[in-house]
């Protein structure tokens, strides 16, 4: 029993006795989502480690606990040398650049729905972040339309006389194509991790730093910016992580260019010739880094608590 | 003088806005002109107004099919988590004991889990006990993911109600779940709803998870996915986009706008 039931048990004396089986709801209640959670979600991964160490295996029969899909990740395989952390490098930095673009373009404009004292601002944030409640697959169909060897960009150019109808700008099946259509999945979302935290800056912090003379430029990089610092690295982990692991976007858009390393994790859990061991590792090689990032900087993940430290 | 931005450096935001705003819209635009397009290739020049398309996805039995299986499998997904994230804010908000942390850290940790890591887990869960493939295993993906949605929109609402309102019923010997029924759920209606719209809306766009647990299963996005690469289909997907994306938007501005009203009409309530 808790202090906090004991004291509520003393203080109510008539209904005291009822308090105290109140309190026992906390298990009670918690049971069906932890169990839910437990089940559906914590074994789940367990299991994909067992398949990784060869513990279980698509094929049938007792099989010895094995570490070797996870050194030939790391020290290279005979014959792929290190093909799939050679993928999750470029994986690595595509999404290091989608995220830090769409943070720079996102950081304005959450700066000019918090700060510039527009009486609007909510109805302006929502009309900024609409586009990202509505379906992924269809905005992502809009840019395979736009980015067409035939669609509208390359037909205005070639009607503009730049390019010969027969020889279109390749703009869809490339890495710029996934790069484009992830930054622009994306980027309504990053601004509203950057909006709260500007919201919360206190104004008086900059009313003291002009009176003590400082301009609006060293205002902003000594007080708003490092204020701001948790809701951009939210912002971008926000970003960083989802795309990291990205399959359905390149897949649409990327061709052979834009392939990134969660297609390969794809294509080994695929009909053709599975790989589910290898698969598993990657997967979880994935997990891993994206675990260790949130552990790392999880603080951030609440930026109003970190603004008022 | 404003502290934050001078004239200029607003006037300059403010058109910046405007053209991320455009950015963000014009591709939407795009395909709203082009499902009115008399081609069946999205380009210019556009060649005369059809309605086509509409007509040609409105008799499509296996779109229709497509979108009600994303329709039953979102309405019980989003059920679902809404039971399962009410008992668990009430648990955390209104019962907190010393595991709180690391429960709600479980509770949370689908927010960061890379979606293709989680449905590959699940596929090897079903494939290890011989689980069917189908609607269901869809479900149960969808709730896991959705259920952190469902509590970080309900607990701040839990957190705002005077817990004397549930005591005062249950000393005039409510039974738990009769205060449950006639205080919290009421005062708590807003952020219920708007949670069940937000885990609808997840599941019945939710691609990636579904992609490995449907079996021969056939949702909308598992559709959409399939047409994407079939360039014949394409008008009719960019009508049927026009739709999807246009109600969406619509519930997106309602369900603001009811939140608003609920809120203050509550805030009127409890004086």
């Amino acid at each position: 029993m808790t202090s906090e039931a004991e004291a509520r048990a003393s203080t109510a004396s008539p209904a005291g006795r009822r308090r105290l089986r109140l309190d026992l709801t906390a298990p009670t209640l918690l049971s069906l989502p932890v169990v839910w959670l437990v089940v559906f979600f914590v074994v789940p991964i367990g299991i994909v480690a067992a398949y990784s160490l060869d513990a279980l295996s698509i094929t049938n029969g007792p099989h010895p606990v094995t570490l070797t899909s996870w050194r030939n990740l790391i020290t290279g395989d005979a014959f792929l040398g290190h093909v799939y952390l050679a993928l999750f490098w470029k994986s690595v930095k595509m999404s290091l650049i989608v995220s830090a673009i769409i943070v720079a373009l996102a950081y304005p404009v959450a700066y000019y729905l918090a700060l510039s004292g527009t009486k609007r601002k909510y109805v302006l944030l929502l009309l900024l972040i609409a586009p990202f409640l509505t379906s992924y697959l269809l905005r992502v169909l809009a840019w395979k339309v736009l980015l067409g060897d035939q669609g509208p960009i390359n037909s205005i150019l070639s009607s503009a006389g730049l390019t010969s109808p027969d020889h279109p700008l390749t703009l869809i099946y490339t890495q710029f194509a996934v790069m484009l259509v992830l930054g622009y999945i994306w980027l309504p979302f990053v601004a509203l991790p950057i909006f709260v935290s500007l919201e919360s800056l206190d104004r008086r912090l900059l009313e003291a730093a002009t009176d003590l003379g400082a301009s609006r430029l060293q205002a902003f990089v000594r007080v708003t910016l490092p204020l701001s610092a948790p809701g951009v690295f939210a912002a971008f982990l926000f970003v960083f992580i989802p795309t990291l692991g990205e399959f359905v976007t390149p897949s649409l858009v990327g061709g052979t260019d834009g392939y990134m390393y969660g297609n390969q994790i794809v294509d080994l859990f695929a009909t053709g010739f599975p790989d589910w061991r290898t698969g598993s590792v990657l997967a979880l090689f994935l997990l891993g880094v994206v675990g260790a990032l949130t552990l790392v900087f999880a603080r951030f993940l609440q930026p109003r608590q970190v603004a008022t430290d | 003088m404003d502290v934050a931005l001078s004239r200029r450096g607003a006037w300059l935001l403010r058109a910046f806005f405007a053209l991320v705003v455009a950015f963000l819209y014009a591709p939407i635009l795009l395909l709203l002109v082009f499902s009115f397009n008399d081609s069946a290739l999205p380009t210019f020049p556009l060649s005369g107004f059809t309605l086509r398309w509409y007509h040609q996805f409105l008799t499509n039995p296996d779109l229709q099919d497509a979108l009600k299986t994303s329709a039953i499998a979102a309405a019980l997904s989003s059920l679902g988590a809404v039971i399962l994230g009410l008992l668990a804010a009430i648990a955390l908000v209104r019962h907190p004991f010393r595991g709180t942390g690391p429960v709600s850290a479980l509770l949370l940790s689908p927010l960061v889990i890379p979606f293709i890591v989680f449905g590959i887990s699940l596929l090897l869960l079903f494939h290890a006990f011989g689980v069917e493939l189908g609607i269901k295993t869809v479900v149960i993906g969808h709730i896991v993911i959705t259920i952190p949605y469902a509590i970080l929109v309900m607990m701040p609402r839990l957190q705002q109600i005077d817990v004397s309102l549930e005591q005062a019923a249950y000393d005039l010997g409510a039974s738990r779940l009769r205060t449950f029924r006639s205080i919290t759920l009421p005062l708590m209606l807003p952020a219920v709803v708007s949670a069940y719209l937000i885990a609808f809306t997840t599941s019945f766009d939710e691609y990636a998870v579904a992609s490995f647990v449907k079996g021969s299963t056939v949702t909308f996005p598992v559709y959409l996915y399939a047409a994407l690469r079939f360039p014949n289909q394409l008008p009719q997907v960019i009508a049927v986009a026009v739709v999807v994306i246009g109600v969406s938007l619509l519930v997106v501005v309602a369900a603001e706008v009811g939140r608003r009203v609920a809120e203050r009409r509550l805030g009127e309530l409890e004086g």
